[in-house]
């Protein structure tokens, strides 16, 4: 198993930096040796006259990525231990043509320039220092920039799932179409300059026969039981939260009730809920399976028909279908609505029912009741009972997102886990979870810009969470105690640093002693880390560009302050009211609590609540409220619970905005 | 076509490919990260500016992240690597030569302008989109990111669009 220095987060330290530089000799001594210290020689291919820039690219791309996939089918490395760089769109196509074309004007591309001027091109130098400027341009014009920088933010995404390939499969398109790349290339040097000296070569040959062997060998290995291939485990992720976001992982209980009775052989009905519930009742033809069987009982199914989950909310289907989801079923639907919607839709007599129906559908909805009724004794439930607190299942969290007690439970102790307690200091001294660290969000705010209160910026939090002895590749696990939006706002800040994997345990300290889980009053150990200091975050925004959003009038501003400061009755800064066009939704209302444990409530709740108030996911929000404190909790729930994609945080909030008494406010 | 650069010819450009896509491979393997340009040179301005007006650059918003010391980073380690391993190759293929490479007719003002522009242009681009032709068009493409790949075909849409309006440089 290879560890690199990103994994190991050593990136900074000197033997890496060593090791950098001898990789850089290689790199340069490639460059040269295939001629690209000539800028005539690099220019050539936008004229057709010299493809070399296609040929070596091209073949190394293909080499690069061979190996790679090898390296990961083999199981010689772990996704976790590279750097993968995310899709932003926008900024790439944008950045890809203008580069272009400063390629073509120049001649140079950053490392050839490098390898030109140690050829002695004085072009190659002035290149060089073109560079330079530019990338000075692009700091001072930052502040402009930055929504261009981050537009198009699709995360991590890998092209394979795109076109819903496998990756070798992928790979093996790829290397077919490099080859026909080669050959067009050799042919048009042979035709245009008479070169093309490797056209119908033997060498040419043997080449594009080697790749498609190694391609088609990538396959084999690929192809068989190696379920966790490094590189497969992201995109399956990534495709189960399109499915989400879609709404195509749903069955809706009418299209269930159809299948079920045309008699459709392909369709298992999974309830999920305890044997006692189920036996008083349960859905025609359902079986009964506990959510722990789950991956036990489904094994091998997992592209055999279909399997609908339901219990009687939506919660745990949907964590039971999202952890199927991520060993490999793609068949696996929860019933909309759940058991209490199949009871109000389908089960409902039509004497019942306030809207007004047709004939046709009083007597679809009688033939649903004789069907269904003829087994067992549906019980017509007027209104389900308050949930109690939903036992917690070991279910593999969704980074970031919430994590369940069960699964720290059972996973605490592993290095690469750490928790975060944001609790007051004599309560953490008389207790916490083995091995975490007690951080008051306060550590992580002060004064920046003359705004109070504000999250700090990158160069301190790093310097924050190094002295934890966090690494980038760690898993978070970050415990609040009654107020999750304590915990959220330190989500702030691994999010401002660009960590991949941290989340909330869900419930907080309180739902892990009521569950009886170990608790110590032994100190931790941590050994400082060197977190690496990434470039500003992108989800913050400053007044300045939501006067620019308030003008483009595309975006939705959600103010989660107590509605009484919303509506300006009551007022505790400079001035009372609210952003002209901002919605209120405050933060309270995406939380409910079970004594005196608080949780968020569940997603289909959050989802329909916020599906009202914003348009399509992909719609600009920008959230604040006074000091971006509560602000937080509402920008967890909604970029990393629902999913939404362009979530910005106002972090300077009304505290601001009332002071600038040149900011226009509504009441 | 006329050799201009020395009297070494250049090595196999398939092979030259797969010697550096062996170099890209340990980069992923060893590093975690593949192989970076033009952090390299936005580093050394970032160092530069800072020389002239450091509490500017370090009050900045994307310089500013990088820290007091930006030129302690791995990429500009490699940055000089490339340097150095280009100019062992050039040496020893006796192909160093001082000059501006440019077409016969066209003149050295002209080509230096052109390339100072193009770097201006390719210096400023690839902060934008994360990364140049190496870290992006070749390191992201070889893991197969769609970002990377599709920042590739637009390089070579802009590219081939632009080549016309600059063809002069290379009039011989």
């Amino acid at each position: 198993m290879i560890s690199t220095f990103f994994g190991q987060d050593a990136l900074s330290s000197s033997v890496a930096m060593a090791a950098a530089f001898v990789i850089g000799l290689a790199f340069g001594f490639s460059l040269e040796q295939a001629g690209f210290g000539s800028s005539r020689r690099l220019a050539g291919i936008f004229y057709l006259r010299d493809m070399a820039v296609l040929k070596v690219m091209f073949t190394a791309v293909l080499v690069a990525m061979l190996g790679l996939q090898y390296a990961a089918g083999l199981g010689l490395i772990k996704e976790e231990q590279l750097f993968f760089i995310p899709s932003i769109y926008g900024a790439q196509i944008v950045g890809g043509l203008i580069f272009g074309v400063g390629f073509v004007m120049g001649a140079w591309c950053p490392g050839t320039a490098a390898v030109g001027l140690a050829s002695g091109r004085l072009d190659a130098l002035v290149f060089l220092a073109g560079a330079g400027i530019g990338s000075v341009f692009f700091n001072e014009m930052f502040g402009v920039l930055k929504g261009l920088y981050a537009w198009g933010d699709g995360g991590v995404r890998f092209a394979w799932q795109a076109l819903n390939l496998s990756a070798a499969g992928f790979a093996f398109l790829f290397v077919l179409v490099a080859i026909g790349c080669f050959w067009g290339a050799e042919y048009l040097e042979r035709r245009i300059t008479g070169t093309g000296e490797y056209w119908r070569s033997p060498f040419l040959r043997s080449f594009s026969a080697a790749l498609v062997i190694f391609a088609l060998g990538l396959m084999a290995i690929q192809g068989g039981a190696s379920e966790e291939i490094a590189a497969g485990v992201p995109a399956r992720t990534a495709t189960m939260l399109a499915e989400i976001e879609s709404a195509k992982d749903h069955m809706e209980p009418e299209e269930l009730a159809e299948r079920l009775m045309q008699g459709e052989t392909g369709i298992m009905l999974a309830d999920i809920r305890p044997a006692e519930e189920y036996a008083e009742f349960h859905i025609r033809g359902a079986v009964n399976i506990s959510m722990s069987d789950l991956p036990a009982a489904l094994a091998g199914k997992e592209s055999k028909g279909i399997i609908v989950l339901y219990s009687n909310g939506m919660t745990h289907p949907a964590q039971a279908r999202d952890a199927l989801a991520r060993m490999g079923h793609r068949n696996v639907y929860i019933l909309t609505d759940g058991l209490v919607g199949f009871i109000d839709r389908i089960l409902k007599p039509a004497s019942l029912r306030m809207e007004p129906l047709s004939a046709e559908q009083t007597a679809r909805i009688n033939s649903w009741g004789h069907y269904f009724s003829s087994l067992g004794k549906p019980q017509m439930v007027q209104a389900q009972p308050e949930e109690p607190l939903p036992i917690s299942r070991p279910i593999p969290p969704t980074w970031p997102g919430l994590v369940e007690t069960a699964w720290l439970a059972e996973n605490l102790g592993s290095p690469e886990i750490r928790v975060i307690e944001v609790r007051a200091q004599p309560q953490y001294n008389r207790g916490h979870i083995p091995g975490s660290v007690c951080v008051s969000t306060e550590n992580f705010r002060g004064v920046v810009g003359g705004v109070s209160s504000m999250l700090q910026p990158t160069e301190l939090l790093a310097r924050h969470i190094s002295l934890m002895g966090i690494r980038p590749t760690d898993k978070v696990v970050i415990v609040p105690d009654d107020k999750p939006h304590d915990a959220t706002l330190v989500a702030m800040a691994f999010a401002r640093l660009g960590h991949a994997r941290f989340g909330i345990l869900s419930g907080g300290f309180p739902r892990w002693t009521l569950e009886k889980r170990p608790v110590t009053t032994e100190l931790p150990q941590a050994q400082e880390s060197q977190y690496p200091v990434p470039s500003p975050d992108t989800f913050t925004v400053t007044y300045k560009q939501i006067i620019e959003y308030l003008k483009a009038a595309d975006s939705v501003i959600i103010d989660v302050r107590p509605s009484e400061f919303y509506t300006g009755k009551k007022v505790e800064e400079a001035r009372g009211g609210h952003i002209p066009g901002a919605k209120s939704r405050p933060y309270t209302e995406d939380i409910s609590k079970f004594a005196h444990i608080t949780m968020f409530k569940s997603s289909e709740e959050l989802t329909k609540a916020y599906a009202s108030l914003v348009p399509a996911k992909q719609t600009t929000v920008i959230i604040h409220c006074r000091t971006g404190h509560q602000a937080s909790q509402t920008f967890f729930v909604m970029r990393y619970l629902l999913g939404y994609e362009r979530v910005l945080w106002y972090d300077a909030g009304w505290s601001e905005w009332a002071a600038r008494s040149e900011l226009p406010v509504d009441k | 076509m006329r050799e201009s650069t020395g009297p070494k010819p250049y090595m196999n450009p398939y092979l030259a490919g797969v010697i550096l896509g062996l170099t890209l491979l340990a980069s992923y393997l060893i590093l975690g990260a593949g192989l970076g340009a033009s952090s390299g040179i936005a580093r050394i301005a970032a160092y530069l500016e800072s020389g002239l007006a450091p509490s500017h650059v370090s009050s900045s918003e994307y310089f500013g992240a990088w820290g007091k010391e930006p030129l302690n980073y791995y990429l500009v380690f490699m940055f000089l690597g490339v340097f150095v391993g280009g100019l062992f190759s050039a040496v020893m293929a006796r192909r160093l030569k001082f000059q501006v490479e440019r077409g016969q007719k066209a003149s050295r003002k002209f080509r230096l302008v052109l390339a100072l522009a193009g770097g201006v242009l390719a210096g400023f681009a690839s902060r934008l989109a994360q990364g140049c032709t190496s870290g992006q068009a070749l390191s992201g493409s070889a893991m197969l990111l769609s970002g990377s790949l599709v920042f590739f075909l637009c390089v070579f849409a802009g590219g081939y669009a632009a080549a016309w309006f600059v063809r002069r440089q290379w009039h011989d």
